[in-house]
């Protein structure tokens, strides 16, 4: 009987933990993987080949790699021989076409491919399309330079038939060398963060962000429950939806919204303007007004989840207490102070932990409004992770270093948790109630 | 913004083959292409593909051959959401066969394996290819391999309000022997921050409207750069360069035009949209921007006279050791590993005819680009573009390229860092010079070279 509930308690439970497993564990799995290795847009994410280029030969040449090598390494020829011609007839050249190779450039060489192409090219029989010239140099060539080899053996025996004299730790090493994928890095890319002068600046913008918004979440909000507690309940009805405008607004309209008040030329500007005060773009236009926005556009979205929070637990408090309260004479602050505010400690603490990790990973609106600036003054570890992971002008896509930071958000996002569930006791939270109302 | 579009060319050669009834079995071909900082005066960058593809119908029809090849378009505005569009698709198998894209991302790209080398697949002896200025193949190529089809070219001049010129005493003469002035580092950067002083003083400008430099990144900062005589490319070892001496200096530059209040300290980031309105309204004094932007002026900001109310040079020298420069950033048509290899044939095929230079033309006309090809500067439509040729004839023989590197990429994006974080005043010039050699030594370790 146990095992049965066990097993039914598991088949409920399942689809739970595969979206946990899809949508939670998977990321942050792939995402420490990520993080220790140099994944870039050069390098790409399934995987590289080999291929030797004209740069990797200079800088082998540069970090010692026999002049020779490097020389022979470098080479590429056309040659009509009999076994190229073989190899050409085995790849498919039309025989007529192939004929006429033969009877016209038979031990010749060709240096280029250029070269060797306007050779074929004054053949009466040539392909007509340009493509399948070229396809028919390839017998012919003798070059492993810029030719990607999908495994490191290949490029090895290609490299031994062109130098075939070299030691096998040097074909190694070359090989090695010519790879284009990623490759692990260890710490190479939390060093790099340590090492970056930048890396404190972003550290502090993101600790005031999220302080001055989460300061603002609560306070507001806590202001509007109350308030609204206090208010008819038709008015505060309405009040309340007001209130939630900025959470059911999709983003980026609200983010439009936002410019429209903020731009040049836009709402607030026009006030300004008319007031003679400073008139400028305040979103971008200076960093205090830049700070100012973003924490307000955070802020407003956060307040209308504390206030429902906030309004549903006062409503739990029970009237009595406050009925009781009045007929000692208390004021309306002190019922705040001393009635409803110790009963609010949970749900104040809730809203303060979560929407501290909810703000340390948020950058949609702010990417959305100020997209960091002005200069960078704005920006944040999360926008900074998005912008060096995904997305940038040079398209220079950082998927290591990016995965790096993010990696450094969860961990920073659990220790939280924790502290969180030590600190406001957690247990003590979820425990039975001991009076029943 | 993404614009799409699909363009079937299926009806005219259904048309002209119903009457044949070849035997030969159509060939059906999809060929996606996706071009990168598209704006509404460079449709041509893409439809030139479009009109390619008639073209190639009709000749495979007048060998007999039934061809069916539709196009599918889309155009990014921007540069960010469209190179991760490209290489998120690339990742996932889902590239667009024809990508037209600034030529510094050959590097990454073809090391990733995202491209297929163009020279496979085209014949640079014949026509049209064989006509295109031979230093724009240098520059869609890399590491001995040509992987692009140069697609257009610009360069990025100065520009200069006359009449705010004249209201600070300027008279037609000294306006006209302006951009020699400049040429010849007579005229430089500093003498431009004072001029836009004297305009602010005297009240012409608004404060901080004297001097507009470029409200984003761009390759435009590097001109500024080789203004104060910085070197991108060490033309020996073919290493990128870091010259602190001229990185320097560029940042100094303009922090002291913000201290001097001639442009904001909180300038970059501001938008594009408020620096057209200011230039095209003559609240500007000093502002650089591509040649192409004068289309736009002239399209959606209600510039009647170009010449009439503005003047143009290269950028300035910054210094004794720079000199006047301006860049151009070719944009480059790309054929990526989608698909297979016929695809990719055809593709290039497709690249080929497009870029004949009467196609060309139409886009360098619409989008005030430069000419591609002697052939190109000869059409007509172009020839009687009084800019078209300007920027080609004058601007373009000073112009230098961002270079090609696998690692410009890392070495930009940390030169932009720096700059913002010096112009905004957040740190020092010299610490954000020494944040950018450390973090460019860090990244890219003997492959660049500092000075």
């Amino acid at each position: 009987m146990r095992t049965r509930t066990c097993l039914l308690g598991l088949a409920f439970v399942s689809p739970a933990l595969a979206l946990l497993f899809a949508f939670f564990l998977m990321p942050v799995v792939l995402t420490t993987v990520f993080a220790f290795t140099n994944m870039s847009t050069s390098t790409g994410i399934t995987g590289g080949s080999h291929v030797i280029t004209g740069n990797l030969l200079r800088d082998l040449g540069n970090a010692g790699v026999d002049d020779d090598i490097v020389a022979a390494l470098s080479e590429g020829s056309f040659s009509v021989t009999p076994e190229t011609l073989a190899a050409a007839a085995e790849a498919g050249v039309e025989p007529r076409f192939l004929g006429e190779i033969e009877s016209s450039l038979m031990g010749q060489s060709f240096e280029d491919a250029r070269s060797f192409e306007s050779a074929l090219k004054a053949l009466p029989s040539r392909p007509t399309r340009i493509r399948d010239i070229k396809l028919a140099t390839e017998p012919f060539e003798r070059s492993i330079l810029n030719t990607r080899y999908s495994s490191r053996a290949a490029m090895e025996t290609a490299i031994a038939s062109m130098v075939p004299d070299a030691p096998v730790d040097t074909v190694s090493a070359i090989a090695e060398a010519s790879y284009t994928g990623w490759r692990w890095i260890d710490g190479g890319n939390f060093q790099t963060l340590l090492d970056r002068p930048e890396t404190i600046r972003i550290v502090l913008n993101t600790v005031f962000y999220v302080a001055a918004t989460l300061a603002f979440n609560v306070f507001v909000g806590l202001f509007l429950a109350i308030t609204t507690f206090y208010l008819p309940k038709t008015g505060a009805g309405f009040f309340s939806v007001l209130w939630l405008l900025p959470r059911i607004t999709p983003v980026v309209l609200y983010a439009v919204m936002w410019k429209w008040f903020t731009w040049d030329n836009g709402f607030l500007y026009v006030i300004a303007e008319q007031l003679g005060l400073p008139a400028f773009n305040y979103m971008k236009g200076s960093v205090p007004t830049a700070w100012a926005t973003i924490i307000l556009v955070n802020g407003f979205v956060g307040a209308s989840f504390g206030m429902i929070l906030f309004s549903g637990a006062l409503r739990a408090i029970p009237v009595q207490q406050l009925w009781a309260s009045e007929v000692d004479g208390a004021s309306r602050w002190q019922q705040i102070r001393r009635i409803i505010l110790p009963q609010l400690r949970w749900p104040i603490l809730f809203v303060t932990s979560y929407q501290t990790l909810s703000l340390l990973s948020s950058y949609e609106q702010i990417w959305l409004t100020t997209n960091g600036g002005p200069g960078s003054t704005t920006t944040v570890w999360a926008l900074e992770a998005f912008n060096t992971a995904l997305n940038n002008y040079t398209g220079n896509l950082e998927y290591g270093m990016g995965a790096a930071m993010a990696l450094i958000l969860v961990a920073v996002g659990l220790i939280l948790s924790i502290l969180y569930l030590r600190m406001f006791r957690f247990d003590e939270l979820v425990n039975k109630p001991r009076i029943e109302f | 913004m993404i614009s799409l579009k699909t363009t079937k060319l299926l009806a005219t050669t259904a048309m002209l083959l119903s009457g044949t009834m070849l035997a030969a079995q159509a060939e059906d071909y999809t060929i996606t292409v996706w071009a990168g900082g598209t704006g509404d005066t460079s449709n041509y960058r893409y439809d030139n593909i479009v009109l390619a593809a008639d073209i190639l119908e009709r000749e495979a029809a007048i060998r007999g051959e039934e061809l069916n090849i539709t196009v599918e378009t889309q155009a990014w505005s921007g540069w960010d959401d469209f190179k991760q569009a490209v290489t998120l698709a690339a990742e996932a198998g889902n590239a667009p066969n024809i990508i037209i894209s600034g030529h510094e991302d050959i590097g990454p790209w073809s090391q990733s394996g995202l491209l297929r080398p163009v020279e496979d697949y085209v014949d640079f002896d014949a026509w049209p290819l064989n006509a295109i200025y031979p230093n724009l193949y240098e520059i869609s190529s890399y590491d001995g391999v040509v992987w692009g089809i140069p697609q257009d070219a610009e360069s990025r001049p100065f520009y200069y309000s006359r009449a705010n010129l004249k209201a600070i005493g300027w008279t037609d003469a000294d306006i006209e022997a302006l951009p020699g002035k400049v040429a010849s580092g007579e005229y430089t950067l500093y003498n431009m921050i004072d001029d836009a002083k004297k305009m602010q003083d005297a009240g012409v400008v608004e404060a901080g409207k004297g001097f507009l430099p470029r409200p984003s990144n761009g390759p435009d900062y590097w001109q500024f750069y080789i203004s104060f005589g910085g070197e991108m490319v060490d033309a020996e070892t073919g290493k990128l360069v870091l010259d602190k001496q001229a990185m320097t200096d560029m940042f100094q530059f303009f922090v002291d035009a913000a201290d001097a209040g001639v442009v904001p300290a909180t300038h970059l980031g501001s938008t594009w949209d408020a620096f057209h309105e200011a230039v095209a309204n003559d609240q500007a004094g000093f502002w650089h921007a591509g040649t192409w932007t004068v289309s736009e002026w002239k399209t959606k900001w209600g510039v009647e006279d170009f010449f009439g109310q503005m003047q143009y040079s290269l950028i300035p020298a910054g210094n004794e050791n720079g000199k006047a420069n301006t860049i151009s950033h070719p944009l480059v048509y790309l054929l990526s590993n989608a698909g297979t290899d016929e695809d990719a044939a055809i593709a290039a095929e497709l690249i080929t005819i497009a870029s004949e230079p009467r196609f060309n033309a139409l886009h360098a006309v619409k989008s005030g680009k430069v000419a591609l090809s002697d052939a190109q500067a000869s059409i007509p439509l172009f020839a009687n573009d009084r800019w078209a040729g300007i920027a080609t004839t004058e601007l373009l023989p000073h112009a230098t390229a961002i270079p090609n590197d696998v690692e410009f990429g890392p070495y930009w994006t940390a030169m932009y860092k720096n700059l913002e974080a010096s112009w905004t005043g957040t740190i020092s010039v010299e610490d954000a010079v020494n944040a950018l050699e450390a973090e460019v030594t860090s990244a890219l370790g003997d492959q660049i070279i500092v000075r």
